[in-house]
């Protein structure tokens, strides 16, 4: 693991106790040479509420524990209480900032099970929404990371450009947060009149933003010098933690479930997987912003062929009593944090069994953010939580 | 060491200030998209008051409330839905499933009030400030449904394998046709107050989809113990207030309820029923006429344990529906079903007894605890117009029972019949395949007062007779039978132009310039059926309590002035078997509360 | 398709029964509690199921077990495979996989708090994850009603009452029938 090159630690570290052997030291808080800082619940290091119960020793970190749960609504037991058309609404809420991915897994992996279609018109629709919410979600995540190291105009203008983002998703699904627009079977709209022109404005005006942000934050030296070197993802680490999407790609391990495992109409557009080679938290962030102006190509390129007209819903049976086949099944899709899945099973009745989300946060912000923080200063620690690219409601749901 | 570009390129920020501020200057008057999900908003007069917006709610948040100015009524349950805001999350899936397309969600967001108890409304009943605003969600065009709007195609046989034999026409659904048709039921529970029977119609759907095809039987034979019969022929009003029927093809209830009856052998009913062991209670209950009133009222008696004895004049049992109701309509096999089923809980049926004649109403007070009588209506009415005392005009009602009796029956090459009932199209249809058989060819033709669009028949029964080559010509009125040399030459029609006045009474009017002539050989009255009440003996009718127009007053357990004596059927009310069925059924109550309060 | 997605070379060995093959990158199998740690070793190391992408349990009280599902994916061939086993409702216990991937303690740490299954050895097992002073049954059993908790334990709001539509219709249109 590499150290920080820039603040001179002290590599004389006799003075520091030994090291065992996960890499952790035997913290003993009698002794008074370590703290206890807690960070979080609500702080602007964190994409929600999480918080960590810091051990440091002088301004180190030393040792790390996440604290989870303050978001926990019991989702997965809820939807055992509630019919599969009933579960729909609910479903967007599992992962606040980024809904889209939850109504779009639960959705097809409910088509699978019970051996229904998706009509064209739907799946490019699918497809542009998805697009849509990884363009939201990058958006935000650009302020959170500046932000967090003290940017804080940046933040305003790339909220300001997911606001627009926003009144897209508002003419298209009726809603701008949560768009319960995925439903099982297809899509609850086609595109209204004068989408197509608004929503090339509204990519216009991000591909004029973006230039600016390129110029303000990642030639910054004041972003250079506080991101380059840091936070260091060893590539041996991916698989070990589970580490999936732009957190792994900065590593060089091409991992795209949209090309791994092409769903909806990904296999009918034009990309490469965006990948970034020293894996510290400058390359993450380079790769998001790549990734961002990827997803703008994508959504212009669907845009030029996503239907006007056309069935958007296959025909289900009667929601109200839809009794599903048993079996099991996973379904995948690529959020803008990495591979978001749904694993249902069901058992032949109106109700589902078991539906287990799995948020990419899960491994990134719990486990290997306990293990890359050790050794890093306090002011560090916030730029490197948001540099996994966290989203708390998706880990205790 | 990081470059002089990566010093100087962030205050290219600064050229911001010289820029609009990008602020929505008036947040609070910004108007949401046209699609957005706003409050709810609902078309009080549209909406039915079914409760599918409060089974689809995921949160419990709608409940239904009375609303003070809408009455209950036939197909309208009198309630609207009141939403809870506290536990609403918008998602409008109550939207998409409204049967009637009332209920929908403008694009207004903004309610700000300090009393939380105004965050319950009752939408269309409170009345808010985007009630008439077009914006907002509506259900989705594109074939976006949630549950099936088209009914599943029920198979026929077609004209040319039908006109010649009265073999049936519905072929019945199969399994695979009755799931499919039963998952579009949206248990809302509308359809049980319309029907005269209250038969648990939500109930007996879900045993179809549940595959549980003895429950569906249990559940019929609680309100119905003539569900064959009724599956083939009912009149289904349920059907006219289905509340799936707003917006598509109502359920084809009668023929799901044929499918369950269809699917349980006969042999299997005691068990099903768990009528295998059947006490008697000691009690003889004597019924007239083997009608569906007759035979409901003795099923049931038979279940509370008395002994039922029914009299029936004809030589099989079913009344009207055997012998009024043609054989590719009803066959007889059905009827049999039905019959032998009650005959097995006990109950005995004397055939070619009349009473009146070979038995009278004064022993049958003497030999039995109550009497009930069905004997309904199998009198034929006359137009009385001049030339109807001709041998060659008849009543249809005499034809019909005379096809079943295997009596002969006067075919003729020309036929004229005069009416437009359900009754009229049967005469026309069984004439129709007599001549087919007979002649080979059709010539039979239907005259009613009504219009095309006012005429009392089943429109199915209409297109199904021009199918089978018989015409069909509404909207005239008959005026005499033109004789020559003694025989009919045809009938004299004159143009009606209504029916009914304004307060619904029968007044026909009539434009005396247009006239026609239907040329016939034979012509067969069917406007309408009569009740023969000569078997009550002159003492016990002076005794009977009357209305002004002939028929017997009963009591709400069909108990007429004569305490041992109940009425119930045609006579009373219908004419209609399922109303039969049903005043069996409370009369058989009524005899019980009878004979307990002795 | 390649071996890889029928697993007859190592069935025996290991006793995998009901091999489903739910898509043409997912295969569903199962595999005796005994056996399943063996075998999904076997699976990362030799057949190149790398990636673990969750662990979860569902709950079968009807038959009185829970089952645990390994869903792993070989990232170069871009398959999946489940390996679900079946552990005891009582006496719920299954050998640890922490030592194969360090990620695998948060989902047993998750899976002991929920559903009350022990992961032996597993770092922080017993410390909750996600609730806080929790003193009922691990909620997500089946046999843990939440309905009735909330009920118990929160008040709703007075004056909600609904009808029934069919009810009411009785009531005011034939109220003395029965």
């Amino acid at each position: 693991m590499k150290t920080s090159k820039r603040f001179k630690i002290n590599e004389d570290r006799s003075l520091f106790p030994p090291k065992n052997k996960d890499g952790k030291i035997d913290v003993d808080l009698s002794s008074g040479k370590y703290l206890k800082l807690w960070h979080g619940p609500q702080h602007p290091g964190i994409t929600g509420n999480m918080s960590l119960e810091l051990t440091v020793l002088g301004d180190e970190v030393m040792d790390c524990e996440t604290h989870v749960g303050y978001l926990h609504r019991g989702f997965e037991k809820l939807m055992e209480r509630r019919k599969y058309i009933q579960c729909f609404p609910i479903v967007c809420r599992v992962a606040v900032p980024e809904p889209d991915f939850n109504e779009y897994c639960f959705a097809s992996g409910l088509e699978e099970l019970a051996g229904i279609e998706v009509p064209e018109a739907a799946q490019w629709l699918r497809t542009l929404v998805l697009e849509m919410a990884r363009l939201q979600s990058f958006l935000m995540w650009i302020g959170g990371q500046s932000g967090a190291f003290g940017m804080g105009v940046i933040g305003q203008w790339s909220i300001y450009l997911r606001d627009l983002v926003l009144d897209r998703f508002e003419e298209l699904t009726g809603g701008r947060i949560y768009h319960m627009y995925i439903i099982p079977g297809g899509v609850r709209g086609l595109l209204p009149d004068g989408f197509r022109k608004r929503m090339e404005e509204t990519l216009k005006t991000i591909d004029t933003f973006m230039v600016d942000i390129d110029k303000v934050m990642f030639n910054n030296a004041v972003f250079k010098k506080r991101s380059v070197g840091m936070g260091y993802i060893d590539p041996e680490w991916i698989y070990q933690f589970g580490i999936t999407g732009p957190n792994a790609r900065a590593a060089g391990v091409p991992n795209d479930v949209r090309k791994d495992f092409p769903y909806l109409k990904y296999a009918e557009l034009d990309f490469e997987p965006v990948v970034g080679k020293d894996s510290d938290i400058y390359t993450r962030a380079d790769v998001r912003r790549r990734d961002l102006l990827l997803s703008v190509d994508l959504i212009r390129q669907i845009m030029a062929r996503i239907p006007d007209e056309g069935d958007i819903k296959a025909p289900t049976p009667n929601v109200l009593h839809w009794k599903v086949p048993q079996g099991e099944t996973y379904r995948r899709a690529e959020c803008s944090r990495g591979e978001y899945g749904y694993y249902m099973v069901s058992d032949g009745s109106e109700y589902p069994r078991r539906i287990n989300v799995r948020g990419p946060s899960y491994t990134h912000a719990v486990a290997l953010l306990e293990k890359m923080i050790i050794n890093t200063n306090i002011s560090d620690v916030a730029g490197l939580m948001v540099s996994l690219h966290t989203y708390p409601p998706e880990i205790e749901r | 060491m990081s470059k002089i570009n990566d010093i100087l390129s962030p205050f290219t920020a600064w050229k911001n200030l010289v820029k609009e501020p990008v602020t929505i200057k008036e947040p609070l008057k910004r108007e949401a998209a046209p699609r957005y999900r706003g409050f709810h908003k609902n078309d009080i007069e549209t909406c039915i008051g079914c409760g599918t917006c409060e089974s689809i709610c995921q949160n419990a948040a709608i409940d239904l409330v009375p609303v003070e100015g809408i009455e209950t009524k036939d197909g309208d349950s009198g309630l609207r839905p009141r939403i809870d805001y506290g536990r609403c999350c918008w998602c409008a899936l109550c939207v998409d499933m409204c049967t009637t397309n009332s209920l929908s969600l403008s694009n207004h967001f903004k309610w700000v009030d300090t009393d939380p108890e105004v965050f319950r409304f009752t939408p269309g009943v409170d009345k808010k400030e985007w009630d008439n605003e077009e914006a907002g969600w509506k259900k989705p065009g594109s074939n976006y449904e949630l549950y099936s709007k088209e009914r599943t195609h029920m198979p026929e046989l077609k004209p040319d394998n039908r006109d010649k034999s009265f073999i049936e026409i519905v072929q019945g659904y199969s399994k695979e046709q009755a799931m499919e048709e039963a998952d579009r039921c949206v248990e809302c529970g509308i359809c049980v107050a319309t029907c005269p029977a209250h038969m648990g119609i939500p109930e007996y759907i879900k045993a179809i989809r549940n595959d549980d095809l003895n429950e569906g039987l249990r559940i019929l034979y609680d309100t119905n113990p003539l569900p064959e019969i009724c599956g083939r022929i009912c009149t289904h009003k349920c059907e006219t207030v289905c509340s799936v029927g707003h917006q598509g093809d109502p359920l084809s209830i009668r023929w799901l309820k044929r499918y369950i009856a269809d699917q349980n052998p006969s042999e299997n009913y005691k068990q099903i029923l768990e009528t295998e062991n059947m006490q008697k209670n000691g009690k003889k209950v004597a019924i007239i006429g083997s009608g569906p009133s007759g035979l409901s009222a003795a099923h049931y008696l038979a279940l509370m344990g008395y002994e039922c004895t029914i009299f029936e004049k004809l030589p099989q049992a079913g009344g009207m529906m055997r012998y009024g109701i043609p054989e590719y309509r009803l066959p007889y096999e059905s009827i049999d079903k039905d019959v032998n089923y009650i005959l097995s809980l006990g109950v005995e049926i004397k055939y070619n007894v009349t009473v009146g004649k070979d038995i009278t109403l004064e022993d049958l007070n003497k030999q039995f605890d109550a009497v009930f009588s069905g004997t309904g209506l199998h009198l034929g009415r006359s137009t009385r117009i001049p030339g109807t005392d001709h041998p060659n005009v008849y009543q249809a009602v005499d034809l019909l029972r005379d096809i079943v009796l295997g009596n002969e029956v006067p075919v003729m090459k020309k036929i004229v019949v005069i009416g437009g009932g359900n009754v009229a199209m049967d005469i026309t249809r069984s004439l129709a395949r007599l001549q087919n058989q007979k002649f080979g060819k059709v010539d039979t033709l239907a005259t009613s007062l009504e219009s095309e669009n006012e005429m009392p028949a089943d429109r199915e029964e209409v297109i199904e007779a021009r199918e089978e080559y018989a015409i069909v010509e509404p909207g005239w009125g008959p005026v005499s039978i033109e004789m020559e040399d003694g025989k009919i030459k045809g009938l004299n029609v004159v143009k009606c132009v209504s029916v009914f006045d304004e307060n619904r009474r029968f007044s026909p009017k009539f434009d005396e310039n247009q006239t026609n002539f239907f040329a016939a050989d034979m012509v067969v009255e069917s406007i309408g059926q009569g009740m023969d009440l000569t078997y009550l003996p002159e003492n016990i009718k002076e005794n009977l309590k009357m209305d002004n127009r002939g028929r017997i007053v009963v009591n709400a357990d069909f108990q007429s002035s004569l305490g041992w004596l109940f009425v119930g059927g045609d006579i009373i009310q219908g004419p209609d078997v399922i109303h039969g069925i049903a005043n069996g059924h409370k009369a058989a109550m009524g005899i019980d509360k009878f004979l307990n309060n002795r | 398709m390649t071996m890889k997605n029928n697993f007859e070379h190592i069935a025996q060995q290991f006793d995998i029964t009901n091999v489903v093959a739910q898509r043409s990158d997912l295969t569903l199998l199962t595999v005796p509690s005994d056996k399943a740690a063996s075998l999904i070793t076997h699976l990362r190391d030799y057949e190149g199921y790398k990636h673990l992408v969750l662990l979860t349990a569902v709950d079968w009280i009807e038959q009185n077990q829970f089952q645990l599902t390994y869903l792993l994916s070989n990232p170069f061939k871009k398959v999946d495979v489940a390996v679900r086993t079946f552990i005891d409702r009582e006496k719920a216990e299954i050998t640890s996989i922490h030592h194969l991937w360090e990620q695998a303690a948060t989902y047993q740490r998750e899976l002991r708090e929920m559903f009350g299954i022990n992961f032996p050895g597993s770092p922080r097992v017993d410390k909750p994850f996600i609730l806080e002073g929790w003193d009922q049954i691990p909620p997500y059993r089946r046999d843990f009603d939440t309905k009735k908790y909330s009920e118990e334990t929160y008040f709703p709001r007075p004056g909600r009452e609904t009808n029934d539509p069919r009810e009411y219709m009785k009531k005011k249109l034939y109220p003395n029938e029965d």
